[in-house]
């Protein structure tokens, strides 16, 4: 989703206008999955598959987060463990931990994550901006929240800034 | 600025590949003929449909400028055509056309790099004027010695067909599946539309109505025309437009009349043109019956005629023929060749996963083992296949050179011949993509640099006057060496050295040079001895960027020069990029690939053996030459359980007359493996700098990197 349609969305909600604040149009779907207590989304248009973890291999010379490159059908993917990229505590593979690859831009990297949670429909009136406040590690690469029930709040990352960060 | 029209976008593509192939078969044909120095009616005829269909498909795409070009082009041809005699000044000719053909490329380049489907529209309006006053003399040339005879294009009406002003009716049908036939007539009446007096076309809304392409399929299209000067004209550019399969005359209120006029020419003594021969095409296939595509053969009126509607039938049959045969070419996006060629190397790599699996381990499987050779069998002939779909002859590249020779000829005034052999040796697509700037850089420093300027020296140092400048590619164990070679004064080693000397690039001491290293000084960075920066080279960046683009297909390139006698270059290249033979070797838990090309000798050591300098610095001695060791583990920074030197084992690599000792834990064997690049993503980090070049799939699905010994000594 492009920052436009976020602050729309955002504007709409805050415009006080109760017809627009109503507004609950579907504007995507997201993926959702659990690293740690937090619930993270990713828009499903940049998710390729899910798959189980197989053998990584290590590559020299690389940030500690990029876990080394998979095999996918022939296809060389580097894979980011999504954990150390935010500065968490590494902690071993389960039967739940998973790869999601992602595409875009035709780059394509695999991210590791503790748990695959659900499919699930943005609506319009859920979606929180992120709150204005670089020091929060993480904070670059959400992109929007999304509101859900009680505290369940979820946090969209940024594909394009988690893809194509520009730091060597 | 100008826009691409909407809902062209996807057409570009298509449109780009159809011109630049037809330029290029534009440019063949003239540096062919050019040579022979007059053109032959094939080559006329073959100019002429390809200036027919670019301007079909430029005005189709909404390039007018491009497609006002092409018709002045073909304007001129037609009157060639007719008259192949009339053209007093050939060169004149030929430079006009390059000149067509070269703005067409550059014209075509700007639309491709277009930012928003906005792109720079050039006025091609000088040349076109050009091509006008071309096409005026030539046509008042034609009149001039043959009055009666037909002039063509918008010829004054001397016409040897008299204006009638009947009506004829042709019913047109299109290319079966050739899509969206109503723009198609649409187009097609655009063509005629300057040439008729009277126009109707059924149906009349092709213009706005889709559907009425569905009509147009089914009983096709009805044109009727009265004509401005000449029929014949406006049936040839019906049956030349762009896909039109046939077409039949239903109607010709004309055709009695015209009987008289196919007489009429007889009378007169001039040759007659082939218009007049066609011209009795109505007359022979009376109104009901379906004139079958082309025109067939007319009824001899007389001995002339006869050979004249012989040689139009051959030029039908030929092109006929040419059209069968490129009909058994098709154009692929690389893309999908890539993705064929992965899916394949995935159905060997699981095929072997299959037949190997553990699960079949001390099973009596006779039948099974059988299929199991079949299908090994199988997949290695598709693989083989897919390989060969990739691979492309080197003609296209060697053409193009052939070009720039031809230009360079010209303009630096000299005397050279140009020779290609084995034009046929097939390479990968890839290759031949990055093969052109080098050479291209190459032939050019050979015309501008290599051939002598002045005759007078190629006479005294007991040389042709013509200079020569050689191509020649060959395919030779897994590898293509292509040459680039002149005659003419070759490098003087004096002046290499001299200018290296000031430019600072000397490395050791002047005596310990051998000519070959010398003469191999040009590839360096910076180097250029041409006092005076050319058009064509001479700004010092020619000859590193040449030796870069070949290394980078994994290719080198040698200097081979004689003062006074002339100058080979002489480029090997790997047929592949993607297949290498390795050895595998494990470090850790990872498995390693080194190219089998840069290993000498692989060995066990004993402690005894190694040395060690003042920093600590492990060395071995192996036939009185002392090596540095270097530890894969440390390097690239793996566990691994075998440090002692004892344990593991030693690789000695070369390249580029440097040499170490690699450590690694295991052999495991010899494997040829698929190059593929590291992934995108990570291209930011310095993987590739600090001794690996890629990685490939194994045997078992599992990742071996690629050893890049050259950065790893570096």
């Amino acid at each position: 989703m492009t920052n436009d349609v976020i602050k729309e969305a955002v504007a709409k909600q805050q415009s006080g206008d109760r017809k627009l604040a109503a507004d609950n149009s579907i504007l995507g779907k997201v993926m959702t999955f659990n690293i740690g207590d937090q619930v993270y989304g990713i828009e499903i248009q940049y998710i390729i598959e899910i798959i189980s973890i197989p053998h990584i291999t290590k590559v020299p010379h690389v940030p500690n987060y990029i876990k080394g490159i998979i095999n996918v059908r022939s296809k060389v993917v580097p894979i980011v463990d999504i954990r150390t990229r935010f500065g968490k505590p590494e902690i071993p593979y389960t039967s739940h931990t998973c790869i999601i690859t992602l595409n875009f831009n035709d780059v394509t990297v695999g991210i590791i994550v503790d748990s695959v949670a659900d499919v699930e429909d943005i609506h319009t009136g859920d979606i929180s901006a992120t709150p204005e406040n670089k020091n929060v590690n993480t904070n670059e690469f959400i992109q929007y929240m999304i509101r859900g029930e009680g505290d369940n709040t979820k946090l969209i990352l940024d594909v394009a800034k988690l893809l194509d960060e520009q730091e060597v | 600025m100008a826009k691409i029209e909407p809902g062209m976008e996807a057409m570009l593509d298509m449109y780009f590949y159809e011109t630049n192939s037809l330029l290029e078969q534009l440019d063949e044909i003239l540096l062919r003929t050019e040579t022979a120095n007059a053109f032959e009616s094939d080559d006329i005829t073959e100019i002429f449909r390809i200036m027919h269909t670019i301007k079909g498909s430029s005005a189709m795409m909404g390039f007018d400028n491009l497609s006002v070009l092409a018709h002045k082009a073909e304007d001129m041809f037609f009157i060639i055509r007719e008259k192949p005699d009339v053209i007093t000044d050939v060169s004149f000719v030929y430079d006009l056309v390059f000149q067509v053909s070269d703005s067409y490329k550059a014209q075509i380049e700007a639309i491709q790099n277009n930012i928003n489907g906005e792109y720079e529209k050039t006025d091609f309006e000088e040349l076109v004027g050009k091509l006008l006053k071309a096409r005026d003399q030539l046509a008042k040339e034609a009149n001039g010695e043959a009055p009666d005879t037909a002039a063509g294009g918008n010829g004054s009406g001397s016409a040897a067909a008299p204006a009638g002003s009947g009506k004829v009716s042709v019913r047109v049908f299109f290319e079966e599946g050739c899509q969206m036939e109503n723009l198609r007539a649409f187009l097609l009446i655009n063509t005629i539309r300057e040439e008729c007096s009277f126009l109707e076309f059924s149906p009349a809304d092709v213009e706005t109505n889709a559907e009425s392409s569905k009509e147009i399929v089914e009983h096709g299209f009805v044109i009727t025309f009265s004509e401005k000067d000449d029929k014949n004209y406006i049936l040839k550019l019906i049956e030349s437009a762009l896909n039109v399969q046939s077409y039949e005359i239903i109607s010709d209120s004309e055709t009695a009349a015209s009987a008289p006029a196919a007489e009429a020419p007889k009378a007169e003594l001039p040759p007659e043109p082939k218009a007049d021969v066609k011209l009795e095409k109505p007359a022979e296939a009376p109104k009901p019956a379906p004139a079958p595509k082309p025109a067939p053969a007319p009824k001899p009126s007389n001995d002339k005629a006869v050979e004249n509607a012989q040689a139009a039938v051959a030029v039908a049959n030929a092109n006929a023929a040419g059209g069968a045969q490129k009909q058994n070419l098709i154009s692929v996006n690389l893309a999908k060749l890539d993705a064929l060629h992965d899916i394949v190397g995935e159905i060997i790599t699981t095929e072997s996963m299959v037949i190997s699996n553990p699960d079949l381990e001390g099973l009596e499987l006779e039948s099974f083992n059988k299929a199991a050779r079949d299908l090994k069998k199988l997949t290695s002939e598709l693989q083989d296949t897919v390989m060969s779909i990739r691979m492309v002859p080197l003609a296209g590249v060697f053409q193009k050179m052939n070009r720039i020779v031809r230009d360079m000829r010209k303009k630096l005034n000299k005397d050279v011949e140009f020779v290609m052999e084995g034009e046929d040796t097939e390479v990968d697509k890839s290759i031949v993509d990055s093969l052109q700037d080098p050479l291209m850089h190459l032939v050019r420093n050979c015309m501008d640099h290599g051939i002598e300027e002045n005759v007078e020296d190629r006479l005294y140092a007991g040389k042709p006057e013509k200079g020569t400048l050689k191509l020649t590619a060959q395919n030779s164990s897994g590898e293509v060496v292509i040459t680039v070679s002149d005659d003419g004064a070759g490098i003087d080693p004096d002046k290499i050295m001299d200018k290296a000397r000031r430019m600072g690039l000397l490395v050791k001491p002047e005596s310990e040079y051998s000519e070959k290293e010398i003469q191999n000084l040009i590839l360096l960075p910076g180097f250029s001895t041409n006092e005076q920066v050319t058009e064509f080279s001479g700004r010092g960046v020619g000859m590193d960027v040449v030796k870069a683009n070949i290394e980078k297909c994994n290719g080198t390139i040698i200097v081979d020069s004689k003062k006074g006698v002339g100058t080979n270059f002489i480029i090997k290249i790997p047929l592949t990029l993607a297949i290498i033979d390795g050895m595998e070797v494990t470090v850790g838990d990872l498995v390693f690939t080194v190219p089998i090309s840069t290993i000498r000798e692989s060995f066990k050591v004993e402690t005894s053996q190694i040395l060690r300098d003042t920093g600590g610095n492990e060395m071995i001695m192996i036939r009185g030459v002392c090596y540095p060791i270097l530890r894969m583990h440390e390097k690239f920074g793996i566990e691994t359980d075998v440090v002692n030197l004892e344990d593991g084992i030693l690789l000695l690599v070369e390249t580029d007359n440097k040499s170490v000792c690699i450590f690694a834990d295991k052999l495991i064997g010899e494997q040829q493996v698929v190059v593929k690049p590291f992934p995108k993503y990570l291209s930011r980090y310095n993987i590739k700098g600090e001794g690996l070049s890629g990685c490939t799939i194994m045997g078992d699905g599992s990742i071996s990197l690629i050893i890049d010994t050259n950065t790893l000594i570096g």
